[in-house]
């Protein structure tokens, strides 16, 4: 079994993120409204530091593959459950940004993005069964018999 | 009376977009397990009209292939004409069970919501579904 404290991508994408909030040209309400659309915990200093909880723990190698899917099949993965809800509710905000690009979810948060999907890939290895999909460009495309039905 | 047991509800996925429109489809979460050993989550849709369950062509990458068409050729029929697809084994993880089966690729519309089509040639086997439309919800068990 081997343990490690977050991932190297991970801080790298909150890397990112810092920096583009601090070179940005937005207003501070509409990067804290980013951080919460990315699933990122914050607050406010008294002095007006912003401080950003990141981080997780992973223990890899916990269980064979085969029994991680039983134990999967009968306990919920609460963290994973709802990440196209997640998409699904933040969607303009990451078209805006990632249009054109693929995506990596983890953990309701945007952990990967490229427009080539091998270099993604080689950027989630760390993670364990990320959601991943590609953000197009254009109008979305419903071709299911379901689009526009009532629900 | 036939009595039927199932142990997973899967609610229909929604998508509402800026007009209001509503949108949505039975899903299907499964895992995909790469050739690099390496495990990808990925949305389909649940699809008793498909033969195969396909995945869009742009995924190859994650078969571990170079490109989309270099498996076995097969013609196919859809909704909107006679197609080609190409089809290759993958390992996959549905509803806990990890089954190897075949897998097609194929040109489809890009849809950030799902990657594809669950479709009947061995999966369906492992599984019995029960379809509650008035409820938007998909009934599953894995001892049909």
């Amino acid at each position: 079994m081997t343990n490690s404290t977050g991932a190297h991508e991970e801080v790298e994408t909150l890397r990112t993120i810092v920096s583009s909030i601090s070179t940005s040209a937005r207003s501070p309400e509409e990067d804290l409204r980013d951080l919460n659309n990315f699933g990122i915990n914050w607050y406010i200093t008294e002095e007006g530091t912003l401080m950003i909880r990141y981080w997780q723990v992973a223990a890899g190698g916990f269980v064979s593959p085969e029994r991680a899917a039983t134990i999967r099949s009968n306990v919920p993965f609460p963290e994973q459950i709802d990440e196209l809800d997640w998409l699904s509710k933040n969607f303009q905000t990451i078209r805006n940004r990632y249009a054109g690009q693929w995506i990596a979810l983890y953990a309701n948060r945007i952990v990967a993005a490229s427009p080539n999907l091998p270099d993604l890939m080689n950027q989630v290895v760390e993670f364990d069964r990320p959601f991943v999909t590609f953000i197009p460009p254009g109008p979305l495309v419903w071709t299911s018999t379901y689009a526009g039905q009532n629900f | 009376m036939p009595d039927k047991t199932f142990e997973h509800v899967v609610r229909f996925f929604q998508y509402q977009d800026p007009n209001g429109q509503v949108m949505g489809f039975p899903r299907v979460d499964i895992t995909l397990i790469t050739a690099s050993n390496n495990r990808i989550f990925l949305s389909l849709l649940f699809d008793t009209g498909a033969d195969f369950t396909t995945l869009r062509a742009d995924f190859y990458p994650i078969l571990g292939l170079h490109s989309w068409d270099e498996g076995q050729r097969v013609d196919i029929s859809t909704v909107g004409g006679p197609s080609v697809a190409y089809q290759y084994t993958a390992t996959l993880e549905i509803f806990g069970k990890i089954i190897t089966c075949p897998i097609h690729l194929a040109q489809m519309p890009s849809n950030p919501f799902y990657s594809g089509l669950l479709g009947r040639n061995t999966v369906f086997n492992e599984f019995g579904f029960g379809f509650w439309e008035s409820t938007n919800e998909l009934y599953v068990t894995g001892n049909p």
